[in-house]
């Protein structure tokens, strides 16, 4: 088995930063190989560059043994690279088939030959145990599906050296399953893999080798069989670090929020929450599971006062902000930490500094009489970004947009926090980011706890529910199934649960 | 602050170079031919300019007659000529303009329509070494009081005995049903084409035995001299009302009349327009031979715009006189050659025009009773 | 060169465009058989070549400025004003109205004039963004609407209420008294139509830079114009704001409309829909939508209009060439967005060029 990829001493800086710094990489013929890093450690950068979406700095690559300059995806796609991203190329109102020939259909004259297309689609589907339906609208089937789609889609171009950018982010833990067996399918079958991935337990099952990449360096490379989990982890992120939660026992206070009967439309009028009732209390950690799209975004929405109730009480420390605008509610202790930090959380194309007082803002000292103090923005964001140890290139005065994926999160927890809110209300904190930015988060959430703060954890990551919560709420179809005591259950009956089924209806 | 600063600089740098790098003659008036002319004719005493109206200069009327009587003097006398489009219709951008062709060295300034009233005050006074001709306007400085300077001439027209000939013309064609007017701008020259054509119809009605009517709703003013859109679906709602003439005084909505004119003709329907300002026969072409312009009721614009010149040139030129193009001096008409008119109805109109001419036939200027 | 921040890069990009532009005018001159040195030069001489023709430069720029600066008010908070021609009408009708009726005290009359025609063109405008807040019309149709609805409200009000004794197709002359004409300041300039416009631009500039930046009400707007949605998750109220920043821009439309009637020209006429409105979306275009990037792009495009007049008069180009010229030049300057992301492929090329040069220079040494 030689290389079939290897890329020698790459370099390629961004401004304020060198996202990868002489990396070399290669990849075997046939091989699952992890791409492990933080988030903006510059894995995605060096499969970038492979891929032909950016040029390297410096540095060369060979394919097959031989020198190749990849000035674009075409260019790649001719060598056989093909890439599944993170957020998928997909047009949602064509079929599968057409989403797959697009941009290089095979015509019949004039017409374009879609029969012959789906005839190859369902082969190479069967072939690789996908179970793809190539007539389906994209539109209608599962992310899961997309994203076996978006595989099929490289096939079709023959390629067979594949790479997979954090492709279990989107999927449900079955699904992850799924891919992790397609991936050993694929592999089989002859093909070589890259996969970019901060989970261990991903990399564990299906990975050969593992390169681990940290503020743009090869760290090493090793093969994960000799490797264990905590081993892995500490290469990437420079230090010790525990997967023990060490959570204390806290006696809950004060009813911090209560909700009653609380009935929310969903975005089609259909209720999408329903009859909903849930206490939180000071110093308790609520975990909210449940598959998504159950009703979790509009009951937060709702307790943010994005979205309009249709009936219900929602009350902070006794009085009824069902009626206050989204300000007043912020003023009354509630905060929120998105779970769409680009869309809700940030404003990217504004500084980290106005970032981090866009909650504030409107306040002395940050303003008087509708002028904006920049001297006191600026000092808050500093501190801010010293207390929550947010990395930007510029400092306060960075562009929201060019700090990477976890130092938006961690700039979010740090405003959110700073406003020490009653009730926090954390929507997929740690969703996309690595071990390090995760773990950070979690014992700010404690931290919170223990202050004697409420917290709502809404999360579609069951170990993080587990971990974290002193209650969890499951909730399906809009409904509270059951409030569960986070010491005495587990996943499976979480699990079941979620799926609609109440305690002590199985035994 | 800095850098803004320096941007200014720069592009001040650059317009400074473009500038600076002028020849080295002294004075912008340069009355020599430039080097885009290889082959220079004697300099001509007189460089004639014209500042467009509302409008292209190929709007088959207003610009268009001015220009075209501009360039037969120009081929005729050998003269520099060049028309200049004002940023808008107000009177600093008509000076500027003006002001542009004088800097240039043009010292005959002809300028087509009411609008310049004021500009032209001004420029006469501000250039005294220029001649101006406006035409359908007088110079005043905004009291409406006359005041045209020894530089200036201000030409008028009778466009009701225009549009009286337009409006008899088509009521002998016709002999019965109705007719219309589509205006453009409700101003004194488009009333007196109404009224005129009117007047036109009444007349061949009470002598020529026709019976031809023109009802209310068949007179309109568009109210602008460019939507072609409008024009055309004006028309056709009068087509469907059964009109079976429009008599369009408006520049570019008489386009669309013609346009819709000429659809429905070349569908077989009988429709008609008459044209205005100019012979508009060729515009109403829809097949060969074939034109939906009866005949038109034509100013002499290009004519006035010719004479003035003429007479600069002989020095004769009438400063301070506020000129009115008639009848009498063959200042308004109808085409010589109107095809679609039978040669009994040509030789009728010829003899109303010369009732016109020797005073025996009045058409009035004033609205009195008709419509709009 | 690389530009670390987005501030100076924006300028650099935007002098690009009109380098672009003017040359791009210059192949089109040549192309129809014209010498583009010579037109370039009667071009800026034009609009340069002596203090009149710099005080009509002024002129012109004025409004286009106030109407440019209309624009990119409303562009920062993610709207397109494309009505500033509508909002123009009512500002000038209001500033017109308020000119003929009263005969105050001069500078009464002219502050009465300017605030009426702000207030005309803010609630015009604000109607286009509360039908956007409320129903979730798009502001682009509602402000073409509104540019004909005032097209004809002018048509019908003018000659209704304010027609001179002979025309029906204009108002009645503003009195001197109620012109912002000054004339101590046109012999300045040797008799040019330059009047005290210029410093309201002057300080419309001024102020709409100092609200965008400094205030906490540029700091919403803003926020509301490049994430709508997490403005509103921080309590910003958005639909309100849109509003406000309609009218704002729309204020600014007005002004505009008010010194062009009442500065520019002292009539109103009937029938035409003023092209500083859409001349206002390039001038904001080209300056990046930055109040002092409007200032030098609308005295750039004054300087165009300006000469455009004496380069046909001087050369043999019809004026339809010309316009077509310019057209071509503000075309090309508008679409620094395109020259900015060819601008970056290139600098990105040219880097790893030198890059690749650097490195083999240091092998080769070795």
């Amino acid at each position: 088995m030689g290389n079939i990829v290897e890329m020698k001493k790459i370099r390629k800086e961004f401004p304020g930063v060198v996202a990868c710094d002489d990396i070399d990489f290669s990849l075997r013929e046939g091989e699952i190989h992890a791409l492990l890093g933080e988030n903006g450690a510059g894995k995605s950068t060096l499969t970038s560059i492979l891929f032909g979406l950016y040029q390297a700095d410096s540095g060369t690559i060979s394919v097959r043994g031989k020198m190749v300059n990849i000035s674009n995806p075409n260019v790649a796609n001719t060598l056989g690279i093909g890439m599944v991203h993170q957020h998928f190329k997909l047009v949602h109102n064509f079929t599968v088939t057409e989403n797959i020939i697009l941009g290089m259909e095979p015509r019949r004259g004039l017409v374009v030959d879609t029969k012959s297309a789906a005839v190859r689609i369902r082969d190479l589907s069967r072939q690789y145990g996908l179970n793809v339906d190539p007539a389906a609208l994209i539109s209608e089937v599962s992310v899961g599906m997309q994203q076996r789609v978006e595989i099929l889609k490289m096939l079709y171009r023959n390629a067979d050296i594949l790479i997979f950018d954090e492709p279990t982010a989107v999927l449900t833990p079955q699904e992850i399953q799924e891919l992790m067996k397609i991936m050993q399918t694929l592999i089989a079958e002859g093909k070589s893999i890259i996969l970019i991935t901060h989970k261990l337990k991903e990399i564990k099952a299906v990975a050969d080798r593992c390169t681990v990449i940290r503020r743009g360096k090869n760290v090493g490379t090793v093969s994960v069989q000799e490797t264990s989990e905590q081993k892995l982890a500490e290469m990437m992120v420079g230090r010790q670090i525990s997967f023990v939660v060490n959570k204390s026992e806290r006696e809950p206070g004060e009813t911090i929020l209560s909700i009653r009967d609380l009935s929310v439309p969903g975005p089609t009028g259909v209720p999408a929450v329903k009859n909903l009732s849930l206490e939180i209390k000071a110093g308790e950690i609520v975990g909210l599971a449940g598959v998504d799209g159950n009703g979790q975004n509009e009951l937060v929405e709702a307790l943010i006062g994005l979205r309009k109730v249709s009936c219900g009480v929602i009350e902070m420390k006794g009085t009824d902000v069902c009626q206050m605008s989204i300000r007043e509610r912020m003023e009354k202790g509630i905060s929120y930490i998105p779970e769409d930090r680009h869309k809700y959380g940030l404003i990217l194309d504004y500084s980290l500094q106005e970032n981090l007082s866009l909650k504030t803002y409107y306040r002395a000292p940050f303003s008087r009489r509708g002028l904006l103090s920049r001297s006191h923005i600026r000092q808050h964001a500093e501190r801010v970004i010293e207390d929550f140890d947010v990395r930007a290139g510029e400092g306060a005065q960075s562009q929201a947009r060019s700090l990477s994926g976890g130092n938006q999160q961690k700039a979010i927890v740090g405003r959110e926090f700073d406003m020490d809110p009653e009730l926090l209300v954390a929507v997929q904190p740690t969703r996309g980011l690595d071990v390090g930015a995760i773990e950070y988060i979690h014992e700010r959430l404690l931290e919170q706890r223990q202050r004697g703060k409420a917290v709502l954890l809404v999360s579609l990551e069951l170990d993080e529910i587990l971990d974290l919560s002193d209650r969890i709420a499951v909730i399906s179809h809009g409904e509270l199934v059951g409030v569960v005591d986070a010491r005495d259950t587990d996943e499976s009956e979480v699990g079941l649960m979620m799926t609609g089924i109440k305690r002590g209806e199985v035994s | 602050m800095k850098r803004l600063l320096l941007v200014m600089l720069v592009v001040t740098m650059v317009a400074a170079m473009l500038v600076g790098c002028a020849p080295k003659t002294p004075a912008p008036v340069d009355p020599g031919p430039g080097p885009t002319d290889p082959t220079p004719p004697p300099p001509p005493a007189l460089k004639v300019g014209m500042v467009t109206d509302a409008g292209t200069i190929d709007d088959k009327s207003f610009n268009q007659g001015t220009w075209e009587g501009i360039l037969k003097a120009a081929a005729d006398f050998g003269l520099e000529t060049r028309y200049l489009q004002p940023g808008g219709e107000t009177t600093s951008f008509y000076l500027t303009e003006i002001g542009n062709l004088v800097d240039a060295g043009f010292n005959m300034i002809i300028c087509p329509g009411f609008k310049f009233e004021e500009a032209i005050f001004e420029a006469q006074t501000l250039y005294p070494n220029t001649k101006f001709v406006i035409l359908d306007g007088y110079p005043h400085s905004g009291d409406w009081a006359p005041a045209v300077g020894d530089n200036t001439v201000s030409i008028f027209f009778t466009e009701h005995e225009a549009g009286f000939l337009g409006g008899a013309a088509a009521a002998m064609h016709l002999k019965t049903g109705d007719v219309g007017f589509i205006g453009g701008m409700e101003i004194p020259a488009v009333q007196l084409f109404n009224w005129g054509f009117q007047q036109g119809v009444a007349y061949a009605n009470a002598n020529l035995g026709t019976s031809v009517t023109i009802k209310p709703e068949n007179v309109i003013y568009q109210g602008t001299f460019y939507d072609v859109a409008a024009g055309q679906q004006l028309a056709a709602t009068m087509y469907d009302r059964g009109v079976k003439a429009i008599f369009a005084a408006a520049g570019g909505v008489g386009v669309g009349v013609i346009n819709e004119a000429k659809a429905r003709a070349s569908a077989g329907q009988e429709v008609w327009v008459v044209g205005v300002d100019v012979d508009q026969y060729s515009e109403g072409e829809y097949a060969t031979g074939k034109s939906i312009i009866l005949t038109s009721a034509m100013k002499g614009i290009g004519v006035a715009a010719y004479d003035m010149i003429a007479d600069a040139l002989a020095d004769t030129f009438p400063g301070g006189e506020i000129l009115t193009f008639s009848a009498e001096n063959f200042g308004v008409g109808i085409p010589a050659e109107n095809p679609n008119l039978d040669a009994a109805i040509s030789a009728k109109v010829n003899e109303l025009f010369e009732m016109m001419r020797d005073g025996t036939l009045v058409v009035s200027n004033e609205q009195g009773s008709l419509i709009k | 060169m690389k530009f670390r921040s987005g501030f100076n890069r924006k300028y650099v990009l935007s002098l690009l465009a009109v380098l672009l532009g003017l040359i791009a005018g210059a192949i089109l001159m040549s192309s129809t058989g014209h010498n583009p040195v010579e037109g370039y030069r009667y071009l800026f001489r034009g609009g340069l070549m002596n203090l009149a023709r710099v005080g009509n430069t002024m002129a012109i720029a004025t409004t286009l400025i106030l109407t440019g600066l209309s624009v990119a008010f409303a562009f920062k908070t993610g709207l397109f004003n494309i009505g500033a021609s509508g909002q123009m009408l009512m500002g000038g009708l209001a500033a017109t109205a308020i000119g003929l009726t009263y005969s105050w005290p001069r500078p009464v009359l002219l502050t009465a004039m300017m605030l009426a025609a702000m207030l005309a063109g803010g609630l015009w405008a604000a109607i286009a963004g509360f039908l956007k807040a409320r129903f979730n019309v798009h502001e682009v149709v509602a402000t073409i609407m509104l540019n004909w609805i005032a097209f004809w409200t002018i048509y019908y009000v003018i000659p209704g209420y304010f027609k001179g004794p002979f025309l029906e197709t204009e108002s009645r002359r503003l009195p001197a008294a109620a012109t912002l004409r000054w004339p101590w300041l046109s012999s300045q300039f040797s008799g040019s139509y330059i009047n005290i416009g210029i410093f309201i631009a002057l300080a419309a500039v001024i102020v709409v830079a100092f609200v965008l930046e400094r205030t906490t009400l540029g700091y919403e707007l803003k926020a509301v114009g490049y994430n709508r949605h997490a403005a509103e998750a921080a309590g910003i109220k958005v639909n309100a704001r849109m509003v406000l920043s309609m009218g704002i821009a729309g204020a600014l439309a007005g002004l505009a409309g008010g010194v062009f009637y009442a500065g520019y020209a002292a009539t109103m006429q009937i029938g035409i829909l003023p092209s500083q409105g859409f001349d206002g979306i390039a001038v904001a275009l080209l300056g990046a939508s930055s109040p002092w990037g409007v200032w030098v792009a609308g005295l750039f495009f004054g300087v165009l209009h300006t000469g455009k007049g004496f380069m046909t008069a001087m050369t043999r180009i019809p004026p339809e060439i010309a316009d077509t010229i310019i057209a071509t030049i503000i075309y090309f300057a508008a679409t620094s967005v395109l020259v900015e992301r060819y601008w970056d492929s290139i600098d990105r090329s040219l880097s790893a060029r030198r890059e690749r040069r650097s490195v083999s220079k240091e092998e080769g040494g070795n």
